[in-house]
């Protein structure tokens, strides 16, 4: 029991991860190789806070968010201004960057060796609670104005300029909405396990949460929620066969990849009027 | 800096030319980044360290290096393939965006890397000492053997590449498709082929590769992952050109080599990126100055 809760934090902390990547690929279309290094600053900087410095949690939180925007600004500003796979690229170089100076500065965050004995401040509930925050918020962003300019730009980044959107504005705005929930992932995943290393945070991870939302399908955050779920939850289900897992993970999402390409969900999402209709339908059947 | 260091940094960066060209072949095509080079570089690697061990019962030295070598471009080539059919000829077939490569690519990449482990463990190898002589000593500059083949070997590779891009028929089919995929399928050229072609050329590289990296450091699972050198390259040098990311990967080799010795090994990264960022925002086209056209 107390194995599958563990597998069921971590499964609701890669949804918080996810939902970052499906805003920033899903939503804007901009492929964000580095989202995982967000998730790395917002795990070190609480970590360190809390640790070294002895700052109380709850102030550690904001702290962690804001240096995640600052890093997020950082790299974003510059970054929206460019040609889509070269925001790619960058992404990608910052996130390796991230991880070299983590392994560099040793005496400040345990390099390659990891930073360890953080105080187990988070548990099953509080990440549930947060991955319900989370998603009402993405919910809410892709339905505001903000997630219909970045539909639009996705589509046709010429016509929405044109339209009279401020395409590099639009971009930073979910860029850094995504880093700052990324980096509470971050908080929150250095708060469970009480140990982190910088080997955990590389490019693999930001792939594997891009691979989620495309399975998932990229017009749908329901899908995203369900991939996470199947994709993290997968592994551990094919425990008894350990050596293969990975290769099985692998060949489902060619397979999905291939003969899906909308992905496992389309455009359909899970909302309280689809449950509605599901339910009269139901009535009337029987 | 000493012409001992430009030297180590020129073998260096004559390795990352091989990825980087192996890398840029298929972006030059199909205009995505090829991660699973990465995964074909680890598994050829591998499968050269077998080759070496089966060979080495009746062949020693430079006959046994070129047999390990002609083996791991041969299996290349035969990754290549199997790669371009299971993983790439269906997305193709149904015109999906560029993202669709890049999701099949990655997964592809550690799909490899994990066969890699299934079969040979996580455990790290070496190759056999192919020669006794390690270290050659030209004009007062020494030079590691192993770095002179790579060079050699390296050049003659990218020299081959060059011949058949710019001299035969199906270097030219490439370059066509390169240019427009659609104009070539109305000329009647068979697209599915000279993409099988290029993911061959590249299979053969990432093999050459994989020895020379599996000689250089030790042979282990997640050595693709050297890609990214392959791909930094490639930014500097202007995604998609071949002549461009060989000079980039010379410059990134000399570059790193340099700054090993001014920062140390580990922040290396971090100014290497820096160098890439400044690439990227002052001219993102890279040094050869070919821009790939992106719809307007």
């Amino acid at each position: 029991m107390e194995y599958i809760f563990a597998v069921l934090t971590f499964t609701g902390i890669t949804v918080i991860g996810v939902l970052g990547s499906y805003l920033v690929t899903g939503l804007t279309g901009l492929f964000s190789f580095g989202q995982a290094a967000f998730f790395s600053v917002g795990a070190y900087t609480s970590a360190m806070l809390v640790k070294n410095l002895d700052v109380p949690f709850l102030l550690a939180v904001p702290a962690a968010m804001a240096v995640g925007l600052l890093a997020g600004f950082l790299v974003g500003y510059p970054t929206v201004r460019l040609r889509r796979d070269y925001i790619s690229l960058v992404t990608f170089g910052f996130g390796e960057a991230i991880i070299a100076l983590l392994n560099n500065s040793a005496n400040l965050t345990g390099g390659a060796m990891g930073l360890s004995g953080i105080p187990q401040y988070t548990n099953f509930a509080i990440v549930w609670g947060s991955v319900a925050v989370c998603l009402a918020l993405a919910v809410g962003y892709k339905h505001s104005k903000y997630g219909r300019q970045c539909l639009a730009l996705r589509a046709d980044e010429l016509a929405a300029k044109a339209m009279g959107i401020n395409v590099n504005r639009i971009k930073l705005v979910t860029f850094l909405f995504a880093a700052a929930m990324t980096s509470y992932a971050g908080v929150l995943y250095a708060f469970y396990t009480t140990y982190v290393e910088p080997g955990a945070f590389g490019w693999i991870v930001s792939a594997e949460w891009i691979i989620i939302v495309f399975v998932g399908g990229i017009n749908s955050l329901t899908g995203s929620v369900f991939a996470t779920l199947l994709l993290t939850g997968l592994p551990e289900m094919l425990r008894f066969a350990s050596e293969w897992r990975i290769a099985v993970y692998c060949v489902i999402v060619l397979l999905i990849i291939n003969y899906r390409p909308i992905g496992i969900f389309g455009e359909f999402e899970l909302t309280l009027k689809w449950l509605r209709q599901l339910g009269k339908k139901g009535v009337k059947a029987s | 800096m000493s012409i001992q260091q430009l030297l180590n940094g020129v073998s260096l960066g004559s390795v990352y030319a091989l990825i980087a060209v192996g890398f840029a072949l298929v972006f030059n095509i199909l205009k995505f980044s090829n991660f699973a080079h990465g995964g074909v570089m680890t598994l050829t690697a591998y499968i050269g360290l077998a080759a070496a061990l089966f060979f080495s019962t009746w062949l020693s030295g430079l006959t046994l290096f070129a047999a390990t070598l002609l083996s791991a471009a041969l299996a290349g080539a035969l990754v290549g393939i199997v790669l371009e059919r299971m993983a790439f000829r269906r997305i193709r077939n149904n015109n999906s965006p560029v993202i669709y490569y890049f999701i099949s690519s990655i997964t592809m990449g550690i799909l490899m890397e994990n066969i890699v482990t299934i079969f040979a463990s996580s455990t790290f190898y070496s190759y056999p000492r192919f020669f006794e002589l390690t270290v050659v000593n030209i004009a007062h500059v020494n030079i590691a053997l192993t770095d002179l083949l790579m060079l050699v070997f390296s050049s003659v590779a990218l020299m081959i590449l060059l011949w058949v891009l710019y001299r035969t028929r199906i270097g030219l089919a490439i370059r066509a498709l390169s240019f427009d995929v659609n104009t070539a399928n109305l000329m009647g050229m068979d697209s599915n082929r000279v993409v099988m072609a290029t993911f061959i050329a590249a299979g053969i590289l990432g093999g050459i590769a994989g020895v020379f990296l599996g000689i250089n450091y030790t042979l282990y699972p997640q050595m693709g992952q050297l890609i990214v050198k392959g791909f930094i390259a490639s930014v500097i040098g202007g995604l998609g050109s071949i002549t461009g990311a060989m000079i980039g990967a010379v410059l990134l080799g000399v570059l790193e080599v340099t700054l090993i010795g001014a920062v140390g090994a580990g922040l290396a990264p971090v100014f290497v990126f820096i160098v890439m960022l400044v690439f990227l925002l002052v001219r993102p086209r890279g040094i050869s100055g070919v821009i790939v056209q992106e719809k307007a």
